[in-house]
């Protein structure tokens, strides 16, 4: 579970963040929509403590960010933007990387690993290290990585970026996966058509400000637009000009 | 394990897997000594070989000056009658590297008592011992002149010392040893060199190459404190340069018994102990360099940028030696508290098979251990900055 309120984020003059919450319930998918630029990823990076917010708060699991980050990192998973991993280590010892990072004893590391690798259908490549990896392959090994120490809440920072079809299709059931096990997902993405398979929550954001926040519904009713990309461009469109 | 250890580990295992930081990082200090120990070689040889090596010497009239030829067959000369049409261009064309060239006139004129003039052709652009050789055959030559005109003389009754009132007697006190020393001081450099090499690039792989490929970020959201990261790969470069060093010592150890030393009256032999306590005096400069090239790769922000900062700081630890050998300062306890400069110090001294200074080295752990430890603090400073993600 995962709460914000009011947060700011200043990069000198640009004003990324300008007063964002909002509210992830567990086992939820909630979207962060937004066109490029709008704030969602330094948003992101502050509930992963990368970053510190400059005014506001939030809480993951009661725990506030900047007060107890390391508390807030054992409960989250994060997938970022990018998502870089060592070329040089096989998948399995980049997942056991991070493992060991969170303090994992030897045998339930193992365990794991072994699970992830099979969850997220990975047995024919774990072994191999990931230099030459196709896209799809590096966003499984980022994800194992991010849930190798079972976290309550995950964070996805555009994670079907450069995934083809086939890729994007796996990766949704498996993030629906994560909803299924209870945990609170909040992924990023300026693609409406797959925040609108995935996701119960929506929360739009424009110009670092939160532009809508409510379920599908809502937003169709509130812009009177059926088509979702529609209502989308309206809510981020009105309040941009 | 701690974060520390994982961190270290996961670092050294990495780079473990990439060649090309394995031969960079090594490479050096395998064949560093090798090269040291040819070199010296070279020098000694070339110094006591000077004056005893034949040469050879073309020379085209010889039929004209028999004697001349004769009183320089006497001597350790390869001599070579030749003819040449051009002696000039023989000696350009590289074909003749010394050509002596007698004219036609040459018995004529000196049965007449008139002044001769004999060509030596030479080459003093070339490489090597041209002109050494040019020197020895023109000495040679005027030699025989001489002894000509004592007898010519002599022969009239007159003392040929009169000719010479005054006469210079050059006494050179260089000695093989002086120069086999002096060739001992490139040492120092090569092993501060080879201590920065051993953990150059794996400081700049967990640093900046982290930051390029993207790992960065995860890695620091991870429940680690930013202390036990930065060390950890801190340690990591530490591991590998002490290896590096490590390499370093034994190969020197190997390779120094091939010089001639003997032949000079020198001995220089570098047992284990030595080795140990050579290992011992570099370990702070280790640590301070490891940390040194983390904190500096943690500005950049790739690869490429990082090892061009890197470049210009591994030139930084040699700069106290270049200073201090134009100086000529010695060892003292001020000295020690310089890095680098009073590994080298120590260093050059303990191959010289002196004993180990333990006060000196004392004040040279304590000051550049300090340091190091001030670098490595500097690092974790860093990376609790925002900056490094933004």
């Amino acid at each position: 579970m995962i709460r914000a309120e009011g947060l700011e984020k200043s990069f000198g003059p640009v004003r990324a963040v300008a007063g964002v919450g909002f509210e992830a319930p567990d086992g939820a998918i909630t979207a962060l929509l937004g066109p490029n630029g709008a704030g969602k990823s330094t948003t992101l990076r502050i509930l992963a403590t990368v970053l510190r917010a400059d005014a506001g708060r939030a809480w993951v699991d009661g725990h506030e960010v900047s007060d107890d980050p390391a508390a807030v990192r054992r409960a989250i998973g994060v997938l970022p933007h990018g998502a870089g991993l060592y070329d040089r280590l096989t998948a399995r010892e980049n997942i056991a990387y991070f493992g060991a990072l969170h303090g994992l004893p030897k045998a339930r590391l193992n365990e794991r690993v072994e699970a992830l690798v099979e969850q997220l259908d990975m047995a024919s490549f774990a072994h191999r290290r990931v230099a030459g990896f196709s896209q799809g392959q590096r966003i499984k090994v980022a994800l194992g990585r991010a849930l190798v120490h079972d976290p309550k809440n995950v964070l996805l920072d555009e994670p079907t970026n450069g995934l083809d079809v086939m890729a994007t299709r796996a990766l949704r059931e498996l993030i629906a996966g994560l909803r299924h096990q209870g945990r609170c997902v909040i992924f990023s993405s300026h693609v409406m058509q797959e925040v609108a398979t995935l996701c119960d929550d929506l929360v739009i954001i424009g110009g670092g400000e939160v532009r809508f926040s409510g379920s599908l519904e809502a937003l169709s009713r509130q812009t009177g637009e059926a088509d979702l990309e529609d209502a989308f461009v309206r809510v981020v469109g009105t309040a941009a000009s | 394990m701690s974060g520390f250890g994982v961190v270290l580990a996961k670092e050294c295992r990495d780079n473990l897997r990439d060649r090309r930081t394995i031969l960079a990082s090594f490479s050096l200090a395998l064949l560093g000594p090798v090269l040291f120990t040819g070199l010296m070689s070279f020098a000694l040889t070339s110094t006591l070989g000077e004056s005893r090596e034949a040469f050879r010497l073309a020379i085209v009239g010889a039929e004209h000056a028999p004697r001349l030829v004769a009183h320089l067959s006497a001597q350790n000369i390869e001599l070579a009658s030749v003819e040449l049409a051009d002696p000039r261009q023989a000696v350009r064309d590289g074909r003749e590297s010394l050509v002596l060239v007698v004219g036609p006139d040459y018995p004529n004129r000196l049965a007449a008592g008139n002044p001769v003039v004999v060509d030596l052709v030479y080459d003093s652009s070339q490489m090597g011992t041209a002109r050494r050789n040019f020197a020895r055959a023109e000495q040679l030559i005027a030699q025989y002149g001489q002894k000509l005109g004592v007898l010519r003389l002599q022969l009239r009754g007159i003392d040929p010392a009169v000719l010479t009132p005054i006469r210079v007697s050059g006494i050179d006190t260089a000695s093989p040893a002086a120069r086999a020393a002096s060739i001992l001081s490139v040492l120092p450099y090569l092993l501060v060199l080879v201590v920065f090499m051993g953990g150059f690039y794996l400081a700049i792989d967990a640093t900046a190459g982290e930051r390029e490929h993207g790992s960065l970020e995860p890695l620091l959201s991870q429940p680690v404190s930013r202390a036990q990261l930065v060390l950890g790969k801190v340690a990591a470069a530490s591991v590998f340069s002490a290896v590096s060093t490590a390499l370093f010592l034994l190969s020197l150890a190997v390779s120094v018994p091939f010089v001639p030393l003997h032949r000079i009256g020198m001995s220089l032999h570098i047992d284990l102990l030595a080795c140990v306590q050579m290992f011992l005096v570099s370990a702070p400069l280790i640590v301070l360099g490891a940390a040194m090239l983390t904190v500096v790769a943690s500005f950049a922000k790739s690869y490429k940028e990082a090892q061009t900062y890197l470049t210009v700081v591994i030139l930084v630890p040699t700069l106290p030696l270049i200073v201090t050998q134009m100086l000529g300062l010695a060892a003292s306890p001020t000295l020690m508290m310089v890095p680098s400069l009073s590994q080298a110090t120590l260093i050059t001294g303990l191959i010289k098979g002196e004993p180990l200074n333990w006060s000196h080295l004392a004040i040279s752990i304590g000051a550049t251990g300090a340091l190091a430890a001030l670098m490595a603090w500097l690092a974790v400073a860093m990376y609790k900055r925002e900056r490094m993600l933004v």
